[in-house]
């Protein structure tokens, strides 16, 4: 596929509005840095190509090409994405307690990954208030540090490419669809670097219908609440349509549709809630709010959960069929409005030349 | 300096025009001088400065040039002779107490020299000064060469003293910068006493008060003492004539056009046919004298720079005595044949004269003008404006710039007179997106900061000098913390007056003479005001440009950010780098991604250099300071510097 450079990027994705702070180019270069969640490019750079063009999830993406690359086979219609399994899971016993979303599959899958040396440092997204912070843990406890759900845009990525910049060459990384995304591209080696080497050891994917702006989330919740008090935000599943901001001992509800307002605009285009290109992708589980949705897509991923499960680490049980089905009806749902967006926005058509 | 005061009557030296001014003031027996800063002016308080002890003066670099004309004033109404010095604009600042002491008149010779920039080579405007004589009706001389900046000065203070009032003599750049040969007077050696007698009559002029009103009263004596100027000038010797006794075409001229003009008409070949009337007298013109050559022709050539000050003087006595001299043919600024912009040259003028006497004129062949074009585009390099290497402003502009940019609000700087006011250009970054009269940055962020109640977000900074906030900045900070402006100034404060040549200000602990004085602080008077104030160094770039960030993310009332670092053209820098600076090949990646050029793209330091052999940046260890910080913004770690010991 044509690779192009930070003036398409910038044309193409920032102008329009359409970054969603993913963190993809950031720490590769000294021209994009990521502040307070959004993306800002420092100065203009005139190369025809880069990597920042070639890893963002918002230009265009040949998925035939990396589902072929990743999975094998063409890019198909499942809502899901390819999967070899779909269960539901929770964090097992040998699990400290910790303040976790749903039922902790995620930090036990990397606590698990990082002590038994599948990966020698974990790519995670702290939070320090309301900001995201990206982190690379190298120990079970600093993933404990990070659990819980940020529902900002979180420039993961940035602390990706710091750990390959580091050395790092068995990394695993907790990421949000469009995260998963790039991390494929980055993975399929689109400069054609001699050199590559795929220091990705396990990507785990998270469920997302959206994420808030960071700094319009932040403004908004500080007209209301004492950012300094606020223990945990929560959005429990359907039909709930609320978000839920814990503070002291008490919490607040906000009616979701005053929170969807604070959605990037990049996030209406997004055609994936399961984070389609991860080994393996966690979710909610509706009704079952100490449980998640465990769905195991790689070879590698299905070995590392087996795994958890015989150590203890990782509670399994069967998917119940209603939730399955809502499961395929949301996603599908999200898709289908995703693309018709994108096609009155004349936003599918892939870029021929370079920028004006 | 020694020789402006060592020799004595008769030597002969060859002297820049502002050391001709300093020299005749010295001969005028001045003692007290004062001035602010600005180019082509700062050389003649300079010079006196250094002579200041020997020769018992007092001169002083004041805050403003208000100022500097008010403590100026003190001296001649104390009797003793006094001089004030500034650029064009200065006059602008000082203007509302001189057209006050225009009407209280003087009583010791008081001179203001106002030394004007037709063509902005140092400015940013070509402002007239000479219009403030008409405006407040005050004499205007100029000197017409180096010998007569000397002489002139020297006789200003006479004619001061002889109508009292002050006397402005009005230089431009190729006068104060060019050098010429001039004859010595002598110096007087008689002591003065200073007092400023004040309890005489109310209307007296020289025991009385020193008092603007009655207005009227005040006003008729000051057009009184016009009055006797210009019969003065009828028979002043700095106005003189050369050629032929009827010339086809007189050219009416001063200042250092007057030797443009002469060499047009030794170019040309025609000193049979023009005549060249030089006015050393400018404003009020003696009408008697210039009635006299006007009569001696029907074609006037008016030769002067920027504006038609001197053509509509003229304009004004051939109408009055038309009846007597006839209808004259005038050409100079209003028909075009003389730019009204820029600076003017023996060429503009030889070609002016050209086409009114239809003499077939080419400065150079176009055969010649085609050669140059070319070999100047081929093999000159291209070299814009920049900060010199080391410059702290290059690192404060980056961190704002940086800042601005992280911050995504379209944030923008207002910005004034200064070195730092290259930030409009590349070397800048760009940065600084409005640019007028000193202060005047953040007078402007005082406004944009009040916009808010009409949809304005961006974020306003505002950029000044330390010598500039003394000058103008505060009464306008003062302004915005009282009426809870919010933006952020930022001082660039570099430890002087850096880019006249670093002239003391009040901040710092040394004055004009050298001698210690009492500092006045920059932060201290902030806070005093009620603003949040920060102090960084702005080499430190990521603090810097950190602190930036969360002083424009606070939006309550007026910050002010000193990033302090002492020029790199310092004699205290000059004397050494700090670090010696080396460059990593092998980890420098050059136009590749992940770089493409970073530090000679787009920090340009001109200590920084391209190789484009080998596609690598290489240091240019002749001119690189040693700074320092270039190792900070490699995005590799390429660039590496060990301290010297």
């Amino acid at each position: 596929m044509k690779v192009f450079g930070p003036s398409e990027l910038l044309e193409d994705v920032l102008d329009k509005d359409l970054c969603i702070g993913c963190g993809a180019c950031i720490n590769l270069c000294p021209y994009f840095r990521s502040y307070r969640g959004k993306t800002a490019i420092l100065f203009p750079c005139t190369l025809p190509e880069g990597r920042c063009w070639a890893y963002c999830p918002k230009v265009h993406v040949d998925l035939n090409e990396l589902s072929k690359r990743f999975f094998g086979r063409a890019y198909d219609e499942n809502p899901l994405g390819f999967h070899r399994s779909i269960r539901i899971s929770k964090a097992g016993g040998h699990i400290a307690n910790a303040s976790f979303q749903a039922g902790g599959t995620v930090s036990a899958l990397m606590s698990f990954a990082l002590s038994k040396g599948y990966v020698n440092a974990a790519v995670l997204t702290d939070r320090d208030g309301l900001l995201p912070i990206p982190r690379i843990a190298v120990s079970p406890k600093d993933v404990l540090a990070c659990s819980s759900s940020k529902y900002t845009a979180a420039p993961t990525l940035s602390a990706l490419n710091q750990a390959i910049r580091g050395g790092y060459d068995h990394i695993g990384i907790v990421a949000t669809p469009c995260q998963t995304l790039a991390i494929a591209k980055m993975r399929s080696n689109p400069m054609g670097d001699k050199d590559f080497f795929d220091p990705i050891d396990l990507v785990v994917g998270l469920f997302c219908t959206w994420a808030v702006d960071f700094r319009a989330f932040e403004s908004f919740i500080s007209e209301r609440i004492d950012m300094d008090k606020i223990t945990k935000i929560d959005i429990p599943p359907p039909p709930a349509e609320i978000m839920e901001v814990y503070i002291g001992t008490g919490k607040i509800e906000i009616p979701l549709d005053e929170i969807r307002k604070l959605v990037p605009k990049g996030c209406n285009y997004c055609m994936d809630m399961t984070a389609e290109f991860s080994d393996i992708s966690v979710g909610v589980l509706e009704g079952r709010p100490d449980m998640n949705t465990i769905i195991i897509r790689t070879e590698r991923g299905e070995k590392i959960v087996d795994k958890a499960q015989k150590e203890g680490f990782l509670i399994l049980d069967d998917i119940p069929r209603e939730n399955l089905e809502h499961l395929v009806w949301a996603a599908g749902n999200k898709k289908k409005n995703a693309f018709i967006k994108a096609k009155q926005e004349g936003l599918l058509t892939p870029r021929e030349k370079g920028a004006r | 300096m020694p020789h402006l005061i060592e020799s004595g009557e008769g030597a002969q030296y060859l002297l820049m025009g502002n050391e001709a001014i300093a020299r005749g003031a010295l001969e005028a027996g001045v003692k007290v001088v004062t001035g602010y800063p600005g180019t082509p002016s700062s050389d003649i308080v300079e010079r006196l400065a250094k002579v200041a002890i020997k020769m018992n003066l007092y001169v002083e670099w004041s805050t403003n040039e208000k100022v500097a004309m008010e403590v100026a004033a003190a001296g001649s109404l104390s009797g003793v002779r006094s001089m004030c010095v500034m650029k064009q604009n200065g006059v602008n600042v000082a203007s509302d107490f001189l057209l006050h002491l225009a009407g209280s008149g003087t009583r010791a010779g008081m001179v203001l020299v106002p030394c004007d920039d037709p063509g902005a080579l140092s400015s940013a405007n070509e402002g007239e000064s000479r219009y403030f004589a008409r405006l407040f009706e005050i004499p205007l001389l100029e000197p017409g060469d180096f010998q007569e900046a000397k002489d002139m000065t020297r006789w200003a203070f006479e004619l001061s003293e002889s109508i009292r009032n002050p006397v402005t003599l009005r230089s431009v750049t190729r006068m104060s910068h060019a050098s010429g040969n001039v004859t010595f007077g002598d110096i007087p050696s008689e002591d003065v006493h200073a007092e400023f007698q004040c309890n005489g009559f109310m209307l007296d002029p020289m025991q009385g008060p020193a008092l603007s009103m009655p207005v009227i009263y005040r006003h008729t004596e000051q057009q009184k003492k016009i009055k006797k100027a210009r019969e003065i000038f009828e028979n002043c010797p700095f106005n003189t004539y050369r050629g032929p006794d009827k010339p086809e075409l007189l050219i009416i001229t001063s200042s250092a056009c007057s030797l443009y003009s002469r060499e047009a008409i030794r170019i040309l070949g025609v000193e049979n046919t023009v005549g060249l009337l030089k006015l050393g007298t400018t404003w009020p013109l003696p009408p008697k004298l210039v009635k006299r050559y006007l009569s001696k022709t029907d074609k006037i050539l008016i030769v002067e720079e920027v504006l038609p000050f001197l053509e509509e003087s003229v304009k004004i006595l051939a109408a009055e005595s038309a009846y007597e001299i006839g209808i004259k043919r005038f050409y100079g600024k209003n028909d075009g044949i003389i730019p009204s912009v820029g600076e003017l040259n023996p060429d503009l003028v030889a070609e002016a004269l050209a086409q009114i006497l239809a003499i077939d004129y080419q400065p150079v062949s176009d055969e010649y003008a085609e050669k140059a074009q070319r070999l100047a585009t081929l093999q000159v390099p291209p070299r814009e404006l920049t900060f010199c290497p080391g410059c702290p402003h290059r690192a404060s502009f980056w961190s704002i710039h940086n800042a601005l940019q992280l911050d995504g609000r379209k944030g923008f700087v207002c910005g004034d007179i200064g070195c730092y006011s290259l930030a409009m250009l590349p070397c800048g970054f760009n940065t600084l997106k409005t640019l007028h009269s000193m202060g005047s940055g953040a007078g402007l962020a005082s406004g944009f900061g009040k916009l808010g109640s009409f949809g304005f977000t961006q974020p306003v900074l505002a950029v000044c000098g330390d010598s500039t906030f003394f000058h103008a900045a505060i009464p306008a900070l003062i302004n915005a913390v009282h009426h809870k402006s919010n933006f952020t100034l930022v001082v660039l404060d570099n430890g002087g007056t850096a880019m006249t040549g670093f002239q003391p200000h009040p901040g710092l602990e040394i004055n004009a003479l050298g001698e210690e004085v009492p500092s006045v602080d920059i932060a201290e008077v902030c806070k005093a005001m009620g603003a949040k104030v920060e102090i960084r160094d702005p080499f430190d770039l990521e603090g810097t440009r950190e602190t930036l960030n969360q002083l424009i993310e606070d939006k309550h009332g007026l910050k002010v950010l000193i990033l302090r670092q002492i020029c790199a053209l310092s004699p205290e820098k000059r004397a050494g780098k700090q670090y010696e600076m080396t460059i990593d090949e092998q980890l420098c990646l050059g136009d590749r991604c992940g770089c493409n050029r970073w530090c000679t793209r787009i920090f340009r330091c001109p200590g920084l250099v391209w190789d484009q052999q080998k596609r690598v940046t290489r240091i240019d260890d002749v001119i690189c300071t040693g700074c320092g910080i270039c190792a900070d913004i490699c995005p590799e770690g390429a660039i590496k510097r060990q301290e010297v010991a």
